[in-house]
């Protein structure tokens, strides 16, 4: 999605009167500034809220069907080192305490989490049919953040692999843990996915209005 | 009084509260008891867990009576992903067939991670498993089913009110049975994260048994399928009447009819006579009766309508067989054979017989074969007795079987070479039962006598008049006359020879005058 001016600063045509000298200046730099304008990242417009969840339980049987196959693989997949993943556990007592950006916030910190350590574990996986699971499942994590913002939450994943992590993003140990096998990362992965992630896209606020 | 108000409304909300409580508690204990029957068939591994709400979870198992113990001696420890174990409190209750259901519950529970369970029997693992709490959900059934009828035909619709848990009603899928009352035709449909659904394609006018059970999808929460509502009865509307099943039915039907006309048609005369049997009609046997005579019977027999002594041959056609002689006029040969048998005569005959004496002196005379209308003639002309002509008609035939020599085989004598005499005796009276000569048709070289009369002879000991007598004894039933041979005069004669007899079957003549005979 490329980024787009929805609307100019003014709408006047730029200046064609090269005789007097002294007003070039200020035409260059009205015509600098319009230039800048035009090619400033700007909000892009509002997107259609996604409330059918029938996407994300696409994405919940894609990443079941990656643990599937990770835990028939005996070779060659296995994480090069420890990565770091969130914790999937709910506490409804605690998940009800915590407001929607709360949530929306720890739904945003583990999906880069989860990024991160499968885009690590697709360097090390040298079969081709876990190759395509672990891209398909990066594909959909990044869908879902699409899908986060269009439900209006604040969205912090703009490219894949992206090295610096989310503001906020705690980095305690009750929000995450360490996990050093494949099969354990995609077992968190499809967790996350059907619990938290889950959770806030049911209960997004948009949603509940009645939009569809 | 207003404390004391205050009082007695105190106790009776406690009451009531109590009473809520208690059945609240009774109720959750036929629940629990209800999904315990229902997990010990569907879940083999042991503990059995399941989760009634996002925040529970409940775990049970079994022992024989004889091996099991007090709660106490069991430990059940469970263990969180990345945390510390806990245990939970066991507790026991009686179960069926005489075992022991041992039970833990856990109030607060964590979803969407991992959870070991162990359970140990004085320091001893006997059951270990891990689960995720989120995929044994076991719910209470829907509640408040409805079904009502649409405004189209052979369509119900169902709605129902989902079980009250907060984050699962998109993942809630149902299943729907509806059969026909009474019977076990029906079908089942799968409804995905709606509360109603609209049957199609149902009986019209039929009435349905529906019911409904539900279970978590299975995409982010599993579990098992929950007991089964009660089932609401409803019925269908009635169905309209289908153009073309009309159209074919009347088709079928008149080919049926066409079909069945047919077959009657071809069977017609089968059936009316079986149905209505034509009364059997004895004019055939009565030639002339009825269309000569117009069913006037006395007028076909000959007799006057006014006869007081109206005897009509066919009255007495159950009389005996009488003996019977018949003389032949065989020859010149003829010995002067005594003259028959002398009946039974009443006094005032000997006039009679005496005729007789005459008739046979002229027999030996004039033998031909007209002497009988001849003798008829005479007869004719001699005066008879008062009673009426029906009943002076009598008429002895005798057949004579032999030369009366005695030397000539009997077997050479046939019948047909005799011929025929007959003579007419005198007339009884008439309160005598005896039968009557209606007529006497001659048939010429016939040998047939036709009579209309049976004869009988009353006095059956008839003495012998000589060799070679052949007596019959004469049955005439009106119809026929039956002709038998009765003992001669002579036994031995009997058993030389052959007696020749013939049958001899009365004749009504189309146009018969009555011969009056007399003596």
């Amino acid at each position: 999605m490329g980024n787009r001016r929805a609307k100019g600063r003014n709408g006047e045509d730029p200046v064609r009167d090269y005789v007097d000298s002294d007003m070039e200046a200020p035409r260059l730099l009205t015509l600098l500034l319009m230039l800048l304008e035009w090619t400033r990242p700007g909000r892009a417009s509002p997107l259609r809220p996604i409330c059918d969840l029938r996407v994300l339980k696409h994405f919940i049987e894609e990443a079941k069907d990656a643990e599937a196959a990770m835990l028939t693989c005996k070779e060659g997949c296995g994480l090069p080192e420890p990565v770091t993943v969130p914790q999937t556990k709910v506490d409804f007592n605690v998940w009800e305490r915590k407001n929607a950006p709360e949530q929306a916030k720890e739904v945003q910190s583990g999906l880069w989490l989860l990024s991160q350590a499968v885009g690590s574990l697709r360097g090390s996986v040298t079969d081709a049919t876990l190759h395509s699971h672990i891209d398909n499942s990066l594909r959909n994590i990044f869908s879902i953040g699409q899908v986060l913002r269009s439900l209006n939450f604040q969205v912090f994943l703009r490219a894949p692999c992206q090295e610096y992590p989310p503001p906020g993003v705690g980095v305690s140990g009750a929000e995450t843990w360490r996990v050093s096998s494949a099969s354990e990362l995609l077992q968190v992965h499809v967790n996350f996915l059907r619990g938290k992630v889950h959770l806030l896209l049911s209960n997004a606020a948009v949603c509940q209005q009645g939009g569809s | 009084e207003k404390k004391m108000t205050n009082d007695h409304l105190k106790k009776l909300l406690v009451y009531c509260m109590l009473c809520c409580t208690q059945k609240i508690i009774v109720q959750g204990a036929q629940t629990f008891q209800t999904k315990v029957a229902l997990l010990r068939h569907v879940e083999p591994n042991n503990p059995k867990c399941f989760a009634e709400g996002i925040r529970d979870l409940t775990c049970f198992w079994e022992e024989d009576e004889e091996r099991a113990g007090s709660a106490k001696q069991y430990s059940f420890i469970y263990t969180y992903q990345n945390e510390n174990s806990s245990e939970c409190n066991v507790t026991a209750l009686p179960a069926a067939g005489g075992r022991i259901l041992y039970f833990c519950r856990l109030s607060q529970t964590q979803l969407f991670v991992p959870l070991d369970i162990q359970v140990f029997r004085d320091g001893l693992l006997i059951h270990n498993r891990r689960l995720h709490i989120e995929l044994f959900f076991l719910l209470d059934p829907p509640v408040n089913l409805t079904v009502k009828r649409t405004e189209k035909q052979g369509q119900l619709k169902a709605s129902w009110m989902p079980p009250p848990l907060k984050y699962l009603d998109d993942s809630m899928m149902y299943e729907v049975s509806y059969v026909i009352a009474g019977t076990q035709m029906g079908q089942v449909e799968e409804v995905r994260a709606s509360s109603e659904v609209i049957l199609l394609g149902l009986q019209p006018g039929a009435k349905y048994s529906v019911r409904i059970r539900v279970k978590l999808d299975g995409v982010s929460y599993n579990g098992y399928w929950s007991a089964w509502t009660d089932p609401v009865l409803m019925a269908t509307l009635p169905g309209d009447l289908d153009p073309l099943i009309v159209s074919l039915t009347l088709i079928i039907s008149l080919i049926l009819t066409l079909l069945s006309l047919t077959v009657l048609l071809s069977h017609r005369r089968f059936l009316l006579n079986k149905i209505w049997p034509v009364i059997p009609n004895p004019e055939s046997k009565f030639q002339g009766l009825f269309t000569v005579y117009g069913g006037d019977f006395e007028e076909w027999l000959g007799y006057s309508a006014g006869g007081l002594c109206l005897r009509p041959a066919y009255f007495y056609s159950e009389e005996l067989p009488a003996p019977l002689e018949v003389l032949s006029e065989v020859s010149l040969d003829l010995p002067s054979s005594p003259l028959p048998p002398k009946a039974k005569q009443a006094p005032g005959e000997d006039e009679k017989l005496k005729r007789i004496d005459s008739l046979m002196e002229r027999w030996r005379e004039t033998p031909h074969e007209h002497w009988l209308m001849d003798q008829l003639r005479v007869l004719h002309q001699l005066p008879g007795p008062q009673c009426s002509q029906l009943e002076s008609q009598d008429a002895y035939v005798t057949l004579n079987a032999q030369n009366h020599s005695g030397e000539e085989p009997l077997d050479d004598i046939l019948e047909e070479t005799l011929p025929l005499q007959a003579l007419f005796a005198s007339g009884r009276t008439c309160s005598e039962s005896h039968s009557d000569l209606g007529s006497l048709q001659q048939s010429s070289g016939s040998g047939r006598l036709s009579t209309q009369s049976s004869f009988e002879y009353p006095n059956h000991t008839w003495p012998p008049k000589g060799p070679g007598y052949t007596y019959m004894a004469v049955a005439d039933s009106g119809v026929s006359m039956d002709y038998s041979p009765m003992s001669s005069s002579r036994i031995d004669y009997m058993g030389k020879g052959v007696i020749y007899t013939n049958e001899y079957r009365n004749e009504i003549p189309a146009h018969r005058q009555p011969i009056p005979f007399a003596f």
